[in-house]
This record gives structure tokens, sequence and C-alpha cells, in this order.
């Protein structure tokens, strides 16, 4: 049975036009490569060190 | 493929020719992004929206310039009604290849018609109110907004399970699934629409039960109505439906007649009692102005009348005074003498007739005519050689001034009143001349000048 109180939780207001510039600058655009990078580059330190 | 730490294009070798970098992995992360936006291609051709979405969000996870990806995910946003999310991946997408890029094409789309960009913007604000009332436990008007929201965006995924979950809420199974089976369409794979059907599903009855109630009743549909008709019932006949109008025009009729035309009727009386009564005091007021304004103009006759008298009282004594003055210059001239006679003539006769017969003193009578006895022969000659010139001149107007003043001095003078008579015929005044020649006629008879004057009479007269 659907509970309609926490059915209705999972729903969040939709972001409106005005919110696009905000919403663009605070994704979070990192991934899986830039995080090798960095690995790649702390090993590199951790070997010099 | 090109090298993550220099840049340049990589070969089939694990290694970069160019800076020697170990992109083993890296390839392989490459391939599995690729991978995945493959598959939510896949997933996007049969309208898995949401699980093209889940693919492409983590193809993005491990190469974030996936412009394709990102591209795609923005239209996936978009098919679902959520446009500013698609605007977002479009802009970014932009940013990380801004030439050559189709999403510089979706973007133009919308900024080149801000009429729309604006109704998505209100369909969410919409949304959103929904979603607020939805928390204000207001789910009536929450309803209400949504259906707004469905049918300016009918894409909106969102709106249309939230729709159906209020539904679901207020038990209307039905309308819950119509909702669902609307929202399954746009994305066929959305656990959440999946989950809300599986539970109206198992609200509704079996098609067992289902039989059960086809047997006791017929269910049809009529446009957008589901229609229950029981079993027994025969559809309504042609004839039926003409006697069901007739009997609809009746009742119609007998509302309007009952209760719609008394109101209208007692609404117009009223009406017509208020205009009354407005003008009944419009005319009140009026009448007190008018009985003002006549109280007025009595007062006004009476002191023109006031007026009247004292100017007449004054016009008595300036007429007065001015006889007597006349009288006396008059007077002084026949004192001095010297054949003043004409002036003392035009100085009498500026002496006005009814004051002297009625008003004048007995004194003033006497000096006024002992003085007019004393000039008239000379004045009557005078008068009749200037006028009997004058008349030969044809200067009527002249001729007769003179006569008359003959006749006056002298008034058995028949010739200047025969020349008078003459005078008013030939100056075209023979209602004038008539008298005069009657006149010479009586006085003058067996005389030459009444044998002409009746002649002038006749000729006048047209006998």
């Amino acid at each position: 049975m659907i509970n309609f109180e926490e059915e209705l939780k999972k729903f969040h207001p939709s972001l409106e036009v005005e919110e696009a510039e905000r919403t663009i600058k605070h994704q979070d655009l990192t991934d899986v490569v830039d995080v090798l990078v960095r690995v790649a580059k702390d090993a590199k330190e951790e070997q010099g060190n | 493929m090109n090298c993550y730490r220099c840049g340049r294009p990589l070969s089939e070798k694990n290694f970069c020719t160019s800076c020697g970098a170990d992109v083993g992995l890296y390839k392989k992360i490459i391939h599995t992004a690729n991978r995945l936006y493959n598959e939510a291609l896949d997933k996007a051709a049969v309208r898995d929206l949401s699980g093209a979405i889940s693919c492409l969000k983590q193809c993005l996870k491990l190469n974030r310039d996936h412009v394709d990806a990102r591209n795609l995910l923005g239209l996936v946003y978009f098919e679902r009604g959520e446009v500013v999310s698609a605007l977002s991946e479009w802009v970014i997408s932009k940013n990380i290849r801004p030439k050559k890029n189709i999403a510089d094409d979706y973007i133009s789309l919308l900024q080149e018609n801000p009429g729309r960009l604006d109704s998505f913007n209100q369909t969410i604000k919409k949304y959103n109110t929904a979603l607020a009332y939805c928390q204000q436990d207001s789910t009536d008007l929450a309803i209400i907004q949504l259906k707004k929201v469905i049918s300016m965006n009918p894409k909106f995924l969102e709106a249309r399970q939230l729709l159906s979950l209020l539904y679901i809420n207020s038990q209307e199974w039905e309308r819950a699934k119509k909702e669902l089976e609307r929202a399954l369409r746009i994305d066929i794979n959305n656990t959440t629409t999946l989950r809300y059907l599986k539970e109206v599903e198992e609200m509704l009855p079996t098609e067992e039960e289902h039989g059960k109630k086809k047997k006791e009743a017929i269910v049809y549909k009529s446009g957008n109505d589901t229609v229950i008709q029981p079993v027994g019932k025969k559809e309504s006949a042609g004839l039926q439906t003409v006697i069901n109008i007739v009997i609809g025009v009746a009742l119609g009729v007998g509302v309007a007649y009952f209760l719609v035309l008394p109101a209208r009727l007692r609404q117009a009386q009223e009406d017509a009692n208020v205009r009354f009564s407005e003008v009944s005091e419009k005319l009140d007021e009026k009448t007190v102005e008018v009985d003002g304004l006549n109280a007025q103009i009595e007062s006004l006759m009476q002191e023109k009348d006031s007026l009247s008298t004292s100017l007449d009282a004054a016009r008595g004594t300036s007429s007065a005074l001015q006889a007597d003055t006349d009288l006396i210059e008059a007077a002084l001239l026949h004192m001095q003498g010297g054949g003043a006679e004409m002036e003392i003539a035009a100085a009498l006769a500026l002496i006005d007739r009814v004051y002297l017969e009625q008003e004048a003193t007995e004194s003033f009578r006497n000096l006024y005519y002992a003085i007019k006895n004393d000039i008239a022969q000379k004045v009557a000659k005078n008068s009749y050689d200037a006028g009997y010139a004058a008349l030969r001149a044809e200067d009527y107007d002249v001729a007769i001034e003179n006569l008359e003043r003959a006749v006056e001095y002298d008034p058995d003078d028949g010739e200047a009143l025969y020349n008078l008579g003459n005078a008013y015929n030939r100056s075209g005044n023979t209602s004038l001349a008539i008298p005069i020649y009657e006149q010479v006629v009586e006085q003058f008879p067996n005389t030459e000048k009444a044998r002409k004057s009746a002649n002038y009479i006749k000729e006048i007269r047209g006998e």
C-alpha cells in the first residue's frame, strides 16, 4: 500500500528558468578521469618524496 | 581519443606516444562511457527515458566531456518536461564544445521563442504551487492546478505522477490508472509510474469481478464518460428521445415561467420604482425652482409697473416744461416782430397737442391761440405758396408739410385743402387723399375744386 505522505516527500519543486544559471554554476562536473589524474599526480608526488 | 595529460591523439597502444603517459585505464573508462552512451541511445529510442537518464548520468560521470551524451541527456529531460534541466545540460555542452554543437540549435529554439519559454516557466511555477497545495492538504486545489499544468505541457511526467498519486489518495483508481498509462507513454520504464500502476491495478476489480459486473451492467464509453447501463434496460428508442426532449423543454419553460420570470418582473418593477422616485424628486426640485422664478417674475413686474409710473410722471413733467419753453420762445419771437411768423409757427408746432387740449392751463391756451391768430394769415399764405411750389416741383413731402400747415392756419382756404388732397394723391397716399377730397366736396360745394375732388375720389375708387 502506498503511503501518500511518504510518496509526497519524494516530489521536489521543479527548477524554474530563473534558477538555471545557479544550477549550472553549482553542478559538480568532476568525472572519473579527473579522479584518475589526481590519483596519478598524488602517487607521483609521493614517489618524489 | 586524446591523451588526458597532453591532449594529443592516442594510438592503439596503451601509452601516449607523445608524452608517454599510461592511458590503458583511461581508454577503458572512455570505452565504458561510450558503451553507456550507446545503451542510453537504445533506451531512449524505445522511450525508456528513465533508463536512458541513468545510463547517460553514468556516462558523464566517467567522461564529463562527452558532448553527445550531454546533449542526449538534455533531450531526454526535455521530453519529460524538465525544461530547466535540459537547458542546463545544453549550456554545459556548448561550453565544452562551442562550435559545431547541436546544443546550439536546441538553445536557439527556446531562446528565439520567448513566449514558449515563458509558457514552460509558468507550467513549472504552477507545478510547484500544486506541490505546495499538496503539502498543505489542499488536494482539490492541487488537482485543479495539476490539470492546468498538464494541459499546458502534456509531457510533464512528474506532474502526471503527482496527479495520479492524488487520485490514488482519493481512491479514484480509474482516473489514477488513466493518468499513469499516459505517464507510461512518456517514459515506459519509470519505476515510480510502474509502482503506482501496480498499486492501482491491485485496487481495481479483477477480470473475474469485472466479468460479474459486466453481467449486471453494460459498460460503454460515450466521449470521455463511462456509461454503466443495467443489462435489463433497453437503449432508448427514437420516440423515447423525442419525448425526453419535449419533457425537458416543458420543464425548462416551467422553470423559466415560475422561477425566472417572476424574479425578472420583480426586478424590473423595483427598477421602475427607483426610477419613478428619482424622477419625482427631480420634478419636485423643478417645481420649487419654477415657483421661485414665478415669484421673482411677479416682483420684477411690480417693480416694472412702479418704474413705468415714475417714468410717466417724469415724462408728464418734462412735456409740460417743454411746452412752456416752446410757448415762451414763440411769444418772445412774436414780441420781437419783424417777419418771424414762420419761426413762431415752428415753435408753436413743437407744443404737444394733447397737452395743449387736456393738461395745459387756461392762460397757456389763451396765449397760444392769441399768438397763433396773430400770425395765421401770414403763415397760411407763406405755407400755401411754399406747398404749391413744392407740389409743382413734385416734392410731395415738402408740399404736404406746408399745405397741412396752411390748412391748419386757415381752414377756410379751399385751394390749400384741395392741393393738400392732390399732394397726397400724387405721392400715392390715396387713403389720406380721399378724406381730404371729401372735405373739399363738403366744405366747398358747387365749385370747380369740389367737382375735381369728386372725380378724383371716383378715379381712386375705380368707379
